[in-house]
């Protein structure tokens, strides 16, 4: 919901991918592009951590402040638990702790769920990425489905009104959409439950859990996943609109094809190569989404978990999840670009990562 | 033919910029036409719209007067919006045209610091930082945010064109490299920055919008994330509440999107001109 | 206690009233309970620590009192308003050295050990004196705890404490836990704490963080065929908007502690198959009041504070902020509060004119803008009306010329301005009344208190006569001259006005027509549900 600049500043400038040299293998050309990013993303994780820290020294409270709210407590009671918490060390011996640990792929514990934060974070972790990967796959493949539809006939009626009207569901604050959604499919028609993963303590497994998970995520996803659609449809449109004017695609015309068959395997094929880029690109910005739906539709993930962190001032927790998240965006992103080196041969691997 | 005739050929920009001239009016007119505190108790809680003409919109759970609401608001947004988006679109520009110019170790700690708050979602951050600082300084948190684009831009622009004549020619005259930078480079490389200007405004207004309705704006003023944020817990009683503030932010950030589509496409047609 | 049953209706004033009387629950007497059944609610905070006797709180009691047990309950027509839990009796000594506890027999842990007096020694003396939120005031002086047989247990003090005081403690501050679990190891870092095991009518079955508490049948309790429920779900709902519609989708069947927001509940309780109780939450009183900074020099000045409780319209709170659904509040003690109330103190009507008056005489003239001086007022953010008082307050001082400046918090940075920095010179905050102000309400007025301790006295007030009337209410063993002195406590804090009491409110519960026995005690939302019970 925030940042959507991202998308629209990126969309001109993908800076991730779009370099091109080399001719290499693709193969060789892969593992080149994973060892430069990996050694980049260390980098990247150490400004993250210690920037989010320092951030988080500066809040006013503590993890003590924030627990003392529903239980109260006198001055002795409130030094014991500082102490326990480790918060009465000062703040460098505790990034320094933090670090060192961190190098051992330890996460440490969490002080308000008293469990250690990979426990925490391994269980949300699976709702987050279903619910970002579906609403992914839905404004991806609904978005350039009609972003063909509409490109495949520029200017024309379909064509603006789609445009227009996806541009319209851009505008709209996700968690509005989210609220809508659920007085009129949750509460009025009741066709769908108001919020959760799935039926609390409902012992279903296999396929019947499946199903009731889907059944879950389907208003969380339509929320996160219709504001995106116009990002994917205007950028096939506007793509489309491109390949359309080259070479090969009036050399096609000039055959005779069917222009069925030249939007569907010439003109679109090629406009599908930057919206895979967005992919990657938008990653951060779905996880970005999610914590606002998480919270309206009650969702169990790790945007929830991290305005709780936040709330309760759990320091190592909320790292955990900002680390998890990098982590996380860094990956997608080598995977796209990855994918672009199988896709597009003139993709090298020469700058990327810069 | 003129750039602002093509834009007013364009019906979607014409309607981009009515809807953000009546935005626009409403923000400039907030305390004229509703003057005091717009928070102030003005008549019986939760009154319906269209009930009472002087209430026209009716009141919300204190009493106060959702139309004079919806007018202070849209002050809030805008000014919000056009703050932060340009805090993020100086920030950015200055970042990315100091790393593109420079090269070397300076381009690659600014572009690992760009990675990094490119690498951590937008809105987490701003909901961290908020939370942290508190809502007096929304419009950081929102620029923290959006400043990363603009950067990449800009040092992009700023790489293709360090290698043009008359920068060569500032070098060899002797002047300062910041110098060239910041006034031979830079002009040359915010156009595009600029173009993205009206994606940056819309994602501030919206991230605005969310923080506000996650309880973390500023009390003392209204905005619509508020109003939507209120009006939430009496959803069903008085749905207005929730409506109203609502299609008002969808209206702006509609208007936003197509009037700076418009005015991007019409310069960049001149500019192909040219 | 007449006085009380009339207190208790004064609470249920306005429309809350009229719902009430339409939703009352039926009887329990003329329904035969049935058993079996899962009773699926919301809960909108997720406790880390479950364990009672170390975190004495609403939020933790709301689901381990159905797993732990205390002493005693409140009761609405039990002796001293309790009824009997673990113990059976509890008889003090006229010196106030000593509380004799006989214990329920036959009683077992939910691992099959038998329950005993050495439990209860352990819980006294290793948790709640040491390591309890509140324990650690109350039980200061206890020295001892003998054990002569398995069911006797002596609470010994090293100085005088007063019997009305453990008596009043007992709901919130008795929970006992097993010595063979908790032997072992730190007491802190026990699993038990959140897992716990307890005597009571339901055994902690499992938590998925974020999603649901499961509790399940104790089939082995004490209490004869109780409990009815075969499970408890407590489903994690943290947006308090979600809880009205989950009861009106029929995922959930009852939302207590006002899940359900106030303005929602006139709707909600004409939605056939839903009922709306204000009963139920008598022992568990909210109280709104106004916390003042008099390190202000304005502020320290006891006109300016008579000043701005003239400018409070407490009905116009009750009507619109609580919708009905509170009283009115004179001083530091509730109006339904059987034992320690009174009415006889200085009241301060609604009247800006006077206020206004009163800012004029203390010397604060209006400036050319209208404004006298300015404020930073911190509406404290754990209750949405706490917020909305703070907006209130805001335009109420407005009128008669204070400037405040609303400063939004989330909770822990509140504590820490507030008690910690104080940084604020007016604080909107909920303080509980707990059945007896030696436990948490003569702190909020108290001089002397270390920093950083919240819910007390930190906004640097000190008044020697009313220390005075403190530590000797606390040391008077008299129930009747304890009680008078804290009538003369009342009457010094609505005179001096330390802090402005505006208004105290309980909760509300909406549940399905189908869950019976609900609101039978006045601490029904954390007592133990052995006899709630689902119709089919």
């Amino acid at each position: 919901m925030s940042g959507r600049t991202e998308g629209g500043a990126q969309a001109r400038h993908l800076s991730w991918a779009t370099r091109r040299q080399t001719f290499d293998a693709p193969m060789t050309r892969a593992l080149t592009l994973i060892r430069r990013r990996l050694v980049g993303s260390i980098f990247v994780l150490l400004i993250v951590v210690v920037g989010t820290f320092l951030l988080l020294e500066a809040a006013p409270g503590d993890a003590v402040d924030a627990y003392i709210v529903s239980t109260g407590g006198d001055a002795g009671m409130i030094e014991l638990l500082r102490h326990r918490w480790g918060l009465d060390q000062s703040e460098l011996t505790r990034l320094a702790n933090y670090l060192w640990a961190l190098l051992h792929l330890d996460l440490g514990q969490s002080v308000t769920f008293s469990r250690p934060i990979r426990d925490v974070i391994l269980e949300r972790l699976p709702n987050t990425l279903l619910l970002m990967v579906s609403a992914t796959a839905l404004s991806f493949g609904l978005g350039s489905a009609l972003g063909i539809y509409a490109g495949a006939r520029p200017g024309s009626f379909r064509d603006r009104f789609l445009s227009i009207g996806s541009l319209a569901l851009y505008a709209v604050p996700g968690f509005w959409l989210g609220l809508m959604l659920i007085v009129v499919f949750a509460v009025d028609l009741r066709w769908l439950p108001i919020g959760g993963i799935e039926t609390l303590a409902s012992d279903k497994t296999g396929l019947d859990r499946a199903a009731d998970i889907a059944i879950h995520l389907a208003l969380p996803v339509s929320a996160l996943g219709f504001i995106y659609l116009a990002l994917y449809l205007r950028m096939m449109r506007a793509g489309m609109a491109e390949v359309w004017r080259q070479d090969f695609v009036l050399a096609a015309r000039a055959k005779g094809l069917s222009r069925r068959r030249i939007v569907l395997a010439h003109v679109a094929r090629n406009a599908l190569l930057p919206l895979v880029t967005m992919l990657g690109l938008q990653s951060a910005q779905m996880l970005g989404g999610s914590v606002v739906i998480e919270s309206v539709f009650s969702v169990p993930g790790l945007g929830r978990l991290a305005q709780e962190a936040v709330a309760s001032r759990d320091t190592p927790l909320l790292l955990g999840i900002i680390l998890t998240s990098a982590v996380l965006v860094i990956v997608i992103n080598l995977l796209v670009d990855i994918a672009y080196a199988f896709l597009d041969p003139r993709v090298g691997a020469g700058e990327a990562g810069a | 033919m003129s750039a602002l005739r093509r834009f007013l050929r364009t019906p979607e920009a014409v309607a981009g910029a009515i809807l953000l001239a009546v935005l626009i009016a409403m923000a400039l007119s907030a305390s004229l036409l509703f003057p005091g505190d717009p928070q102030a108790i003005a008549g019986p809680a939760l009154l319906p719209p269209f009930q009472d003409w002087s209430l026209p919109l009716g009141t919300d759970r204190l009493g106060r007067d959702v139309l004079a609401e919806l007018f202070h608001g849209a002050r809030t947004s805008l000014a919000v919006g056009l703050a932060a988006a340009a805090a993020a679109l100086v920030v950015g520009a200055v970042v990315g045209t100091l790393a593109g110019f420079a090269g070397g170790l300076v381009d690659e700690v600014l572009m690992r610091i760009t990675d990094a708050f490119q690498t951590v979602p937008s809105f987490l951050l701003a909901l961290a930082f908020v939370s942290v600082v508190g809502p007096s300084l929304g419009v950081v948190a929102i620029a923290l945010g959006t400043w990363t684009g603009p950067a990449r831009v800009a040092r992009a622009e700023v790489l293709s064109i360090r290698e043009r004549d008359y920068v060569a020619g500032a070098r060899v005259i002797g002047m300062h490299p910041l110098a060239i930078a910041f006034r031979e480079v830079l002009p040359n490389a915010l156009p595009p920055v600029l173009a993205m200007s009206s994606v940056i405004v819309a994602a501030a207004i919206l991230t605005e919008a969310a923080l506000s309705f996650l309880g973390l704006g500023d009390p003392n003023r209204v905005t619509w994330g508020g109003m939507i944020s209120e009006g939430r817990a009496v959803l069903r009683t008085a749905p207005f509440l929730s409506i109203v503030p609502g299609i008002a932010l969808v209206l702006t950030v509609l208007g936003v999107y197509l009037a700076g589509e418009g005015i991007v496409e019409t310069t960049a047609v001149r500019r192909g001109l040219s | 206690m007449s006085g009380f049953t009339i207190s208790r209706r004064t609470m249920l004033a306005g429309s809350a009233m009229l719902l009430a009387s339409t939703a009352m629950p039926a009887p329990g007497w003329a329904q035969t309970p049935k058993k079996g059944g899962r009773l699926v609610l919301a809960a909108d905070s997720e406790p880390r620590n479950l364990n009672p006797a170390i975190v004495a709180s609403n939020g933790v009691f709301f689901i381990s009192s159905k797993i732990v047990e205390t002493l005693a309950e409140a009761s609405f027509d039990g002796k001293d308003g309790l009824a009997p839990r673990l113990a059976l009796s509890w008889e003090g000594a006229a010196d106030g050295l000593s509380v004799t506890f006989k214990l329920r027999d036959g009683v077992k842990w939910h691992d099959g050990k038998p329950f005993t007096s050495a439990d209860v020694a352990f819980s006294a003396l290793q948790i709640w004196k040491p390591l309890q939120n509140l324990g650690r005031t109350v039980f200061k002086d206890l020295a001892s705890v003998d054990t002569p047989d398995d069911l006797t247990a002596v609470f010994k003090f090293s100085k005088p404490t007063p019997f009305q005081l453990i008596r009043n403690a007992l709901p919130a501050l008795s929970s006992v836990v097993p010595k063979h679990i908790y032997e072992v190891g730190k007491i802190e870092d026990n699993p038990a704490n959140n897992a716990p095991i307890g005597t009571g009518p339901f055994k902690f079955g499992e938590y998925k963080a974020g999603q649901y508490y499961r509790l399940t049948r104790n089939t082995d309790y004490w209490g004869k065929d109780e409990p009815y429920l075969d499970e408890i779900i407590y489903q994690v709902l943290p947006d308090r908007t979600s809880a009205a519609s989950a009861l009106e989708a029929e995922e959930i069947q009852l939302a207590a502690f006002s899940a359900v927001p106030l303005a929602d509940l006139d709707r909600i309780s004409k939605v056939p198959g839903l009922k709306v109780i204000s009963k139920g939450y008598e022992g568990l009183t909210y109280q709104l009041v106004v916390e003042i900074n008099h390190r202000r020099k304005e502020l320290a000045d006891v006109k300016v504070r008579q000043a701005i409780a003239h400018a409070i319209d407490k009905d116009f709170v009750v009507k619109t902020v609580f919708l009905g659904y509170a009283a009115t509040a004179t001083g530091p003690v509730p109006k339904n509060d059987p034992q320690f109330y009174t009415a006889d103190v200085p009241t301060y009507a609604f009247d800006v004119a006077k206020a206004n008056a009163l800012l004029d005489e203390a010397g604060y003239k209006k400036g050319a803008d209208g404004n006298r001086f300015s404020l930073k007022l911190l509406p404290a953010p754990y209750f949405n009306e706490t917020k909305q008082f703070g907006d209130y307050l805001r335009q109420a001082l407005a009128a008669i010329g204070i400037d405040a400046q609303l400063v939004n918090n989330d909770s822990a940075a509140h504590i820490k301005a507030v008690y910690t920095d104080h940084a604020f010179d007016l604080a909107v905050g909920p303080p509980v009344f707990r059945g007896d102000p030696a436990i948490s309400t003569t702190i909020l007025v108290q001089s002397g208190i270390p920093d950083s301790v919240p819910f007390s006295n930190q906004g640097g007030y000190k008044n020697d006569a009313l220390d005075a009337l403190i530590s000797k209410a606390s040391e008077t063993l008299d129930a009747t001259a304890r009680t008078d002195l804290y009538k003369e406590f009342q009457k010094e804090v609505a005179t001096d006005l330390p802090l402005i009491n505006v208004a105290e409110w309980s909760f509300i519960s909406v549940a399905r027509d189908t869950v019976g026995n609900i609101a039978n005690n006045p601490r029904w939302a954390v007592s133990n549900w052995a006899d709630t019970y689902l119709e089919s």
